[in-house]
């Protein structure tokens, strides 16, 4: 998975489709007055025509600044509205592919005659969006609370302010032939690889699909070994932690509509790394990271060892600890391998339910789930006490990966590795480990 | 970039090269196999507790060997099937090449076999062998087809996952005497040297240096960690020798097959006994480098000499293991093909000093010739 090669393809189809798109204003504007929040309205004698979405732009602009004026004085040209209107960055262009798609955003075209192909874009997109709120998902006790939300415009915002460099380069593309989503590749000049550079850009130019929904969408299709049950891309909604990862080097990917940043390359050993770690004096910080790795392969190897000790190799358990088990094991009547996989399916029902149901509720179902089925399970002889709490114990040490999609991964590897173990004890899971250390 | 490997259609792309210092994992790794587990017995069936002076010698010896491989390849262009071509010519450079291959086929069965017995006769007495090897092969296809990068991140896991069993060493030491290896020098000089030939199997595995050289990045640079490797392995197996000795007497010693095994079996530990299962699970991570790393070499030469691809003479030569050695049964075979493959080794090591004057003869007449 550390291999970062490129993968060739052409990009000629998309420009192919570009000119294939291309209609003509009136046909734009028709298609546009189907919906009933087009607005379009003459002033001053039936010449000057003003066209916008009345829910994508922002009304105040277009009362303040553009009206007025608008209606106020006659002009001959739209040069002349441009010098008037006082709106930055606004364009005069017959280009209707750039028109389309700025109109679609919010802004607002002046036309000054009914068949002129040259109008005036006046920028007034309204942008609703939440306020930048405390991180969930990553969150840490110490250092920066401020995470990412769905306007890319913010989320840049957070990292330029955090390196106010000249060399801190974003390139933008439009990607998803639909949604036509906004996607940043964002890098340190000068201190980045290159070519890492270009690899993205140009997995990114070449996806064909309609819908770019989130950030996780083009991680699935720009990855390296998209079969790969590991993350390829750091996720997160950390803004200081893409900021120092582009400091690193590293290239970061946002989308707009999506508070997450992807960042890359990446290594594993990254994923199990918080940003609390360097909030924190190294020698606690590594205590701390080494712990997180030792939950993490305790999570996952706990069970399938419970599995393949008990069926194959109980000689290897001393007889003190033996006695332990056999009492708790004494009136069940199932094999190990059947009781582990019932409970950790019931655990992963409890995560599931969890994940979907609103935090009130989803609170009660946690207690419900773990105090009540447990003890119930346990009582009516169904799992024993030991493997009850190896499984709540793997549960819990699978929460404590920073980064919550190594956290799946970590769910889903357990698996084969107790099928592994009910095949051929130890021997299974290890090669179960060679397997996992190969991908 | 270096100039060996500017032989037409031997340019290896850099993300596919290895650094200098991972040489050190691939022979150690190589080197260390199921051989360890159960390679005291034989020694002392020649040498008795002498055994460890004649480990040293054939670790001193292996380090000529080693300089004496370097020394040709530094020059020859490239990997074995190139300097074959070169001394040979075509046909027999050929032949000579391919039995290198089927050498290492051999050295990959063996493993095979031997790791299936150990399981067999220490976890599972009626494991499903072919079932097993069927799984065993496709991880091996898996690794092998993933290249050398693959191979070289399996023999460094394999590294350091074989060092914790190493510390194993305490237990037999603490319950064992250190009298026994007293009085030293007990044999005569021929039983030695006959131990030393046995010895000298223990260290095969760095032929492979033959095949992936051209893989490393700046080669020159890697000789000191080969060297490095070889005396590694030495002392691994000298420090395991003597624990043996410390904890088996001589009569015992010679009717434990797998000494190394036997002694696990007495590590205690507050909440694990009987740690020979974990350490045999655990061993797969040794053994798996010399699969992977035999099987690449194996199917290379063959890619090499008839530019073929290597995933089709991998299969091919998956299903050359698979068959007879789900069919193997008994000690007496086992026995049979660790002698085989033994003695090929042997002559393998052997060959290479005649190589290595053959080499520089065909320069020099090649040299007059330009000249």
């Amino acid at each position: 998975m550390w291999k970062w090669k490129r993968k060739e393809k052409s990009s000629t189809e998309q420009t192919q489709q570009k000119s294939n798109q291309k209609k003509s204003l009136t046909e734009f504007i028709q298609s546009l007055q189907k919906s009933e929040d087009f607005i379009r309205y003459s002033l001053g004698g039936e010449e000057c025509t003003v066209y916008y979405i009345k829910t994508m732009s922002d009304s105040k602009i277009l009362n303040r600044s553009v009206l007025p004026i608008l209606n106020d004085e006659t002009f001959q040209s739209l040069e002349g509205i441009k010098q008037h209107i006082p709106v930055e960055n606004m364009t005069v262009t017959e280009d209707i592919t750039l028109i389309q798609e700025k109109v679609m955003f919010g802004y607002i075209m002046v036309q000054l005659h009914h068949s002129a192909q040259e109008v005036l874009l006046i920028p007034a997109v309204s942008l609703e969006s939440r306020s930048v709120s405390i991180p969930e998902v990553e969150f840490s006790v110490v250092g920066p609370k401020e995470a990412f939300v769905e306007n890319i415009n913010t989320n840049i915002n957070l990292i330029r302010k955090r390196m106010p460099l000249p060399q801190l380069t974003i390139k933008e593309l439009k990607i998803g032939k639909v949604t036509k989503s906004r996607v940043a590749v964002i890098f340190l000049d000068g201190v980045v690889d290159p070519e890492n550079v270009e690899t993205v850009t140009q997995r990114l130019k070449d996806i064909e699909y309609d819908q770019i929904i989130d950030s996780s969408f083009i991680t699935q299709i720009i990855d390296d070994n998209s079969n790969s049950p590991f993350p390829q891309f750091l996720d997160t909604e950390r803004p200081d932690r893409v900021v120092s990862n582009l400091i690193e080097g590293k290239v970061a990917i946002m989308v707009d509509g999506a508070p997450h940043a992807l960042t890359c390359p990446t290594t594993v050993v990254e994923l199990f790394g918080a940003s609390d770690d360097y909030f924190l004096p190294w020698h606690l910080a590594t205590v701390f990271r080494l712990i997180r790795l030792f939950a993490v392969i305790f999570s996952v190897l706990s069970t399938p060892l419970y599995v393949a000790v008990l069926t194959y190799h109980h000689e290897m358990i001393p007889g003190e600890l033996m006695a332990t088990i056999v009492s708790s094991r004494s009136d069940i009547p199932f094999s190990p391998i059947l009781e582990v996989i019932v409970l950790e399916l019931t655990i992963e029902l409890l995560r599931e339910a969890g994940a979907r149901l609103p935090t009130k509720i989803g609170q009660t179902i946690g207690i419900v789930g773990g105090i009540v089925i447990g003890t119930a399970a346990v009582d009516a002889g169904l799992t024993s006490n030991v493997l009850l709490i190896i499984v709540a114990l793997s549960a819990l040490a699978s929460f404590t990966t920073p980064i919550y999609q190594i956290g799946n991964t970590i769910r889903l590897i357990r698996f084969p590795f107790i099928i592994g173990a009910q095949m051929w004890g130890l021997i299974g899971v290890s090669m179960c480990m060679v397997f996992l250390s190969a991908i | 970039m270096n100039r060996l490997n500017s032989t037409p259609g031997w340019n290896i792309p850099i993300n596919y090269l290895i650094t200098p210092m991972y040489v050190l994992f691939l022979i150690h790794s190589m080197q260390i196999g199921v051989g360890i587990l159960g390679f005291e017995k034989y020694l002392v069936e020649k040498a008795g507790y002498d055994a460890w002076i004649s480990l040293l010698i054939a670790g001193g010896f292996m380090h000529i060997i080693l300089w004496m491989i370097y020394r040709f390849l530094q020059n020859g262009g490239g990997d074995i099937v190139q300097i074959h071509k070169n001394v040979f010519g075509k046909y027999i450079g050929w032949f000579l090449s391919l039995v290198f291959s089927l050498y290492f086929l051999l050295l990959t069965f063996n493993v095979i076999i031997t790791f299936t017995e150990v399981i067999k006769v220490w976890v599972f007495p009626d494991l499903q062998v072919w079932i097993f090897l069927f799984f065993l092969l496709a991880l091996v296809y898996y690794l092998v087809s993933g290249g050398v990068r693959v191979i070289t991140g399996i023999c460094l896991i394999s590294v350091f996952i074989g060092l914790p069993l190493f510390l194993l060493k305490y237990f037999p030491v603490q319950a064992g005497h250190s009298m026994n290896v007293s009085p030293m020098i007990s044999h005569s000089v021929t039983d030695i040297l006959a131990a030393t030939k046995q010895s000298v199997l223990s260290f095969l595995g760095f032929e492979f240096l033959l095949i992936f050289y051209p893989f490393i990045k700046e080669p020159a640079k890697s000789k000191k960690w080969a060297h490095f490797a070889v005396f590694y392995t030495t002392m691994i197996y000298l420090i395991s020798l003597l624990v043996t000795f410390v904890y088996f007497n001589e009569k015992q010693l010679k009717q434990v097959v797998w000494g190394t095994i036997s002694t696990w079996k007495i590590v205690e530990l507050p909440f694990i006994e009987r740690f020979e299962y974990i350490g045999i699970a655990m061993w797969l991570y040794v053994i798996l480098p010399n699969i992977c790393l035999g099987l690449w070499g194996a199917t290379k030469i063959p890619k090499r000499v008839f530019n073929i691809k290597q995933k089709y003479v991998l299969i091919v030569f998956l299903l050359v293991i698979f068959f007879p050695a789900a069919m193997i049964d008994g000690r007496s075979v086992i026995n049979m093909v660790n002698n085989f493959s033994s003695q090929a080794g042997f002559y393998v090591l052997l060959y290479i000093p005649v190589l290595l004057v053959l080499k520089t003869i065909s320069d020099k007449v090649r040299k007059r010739r330009e000249g």
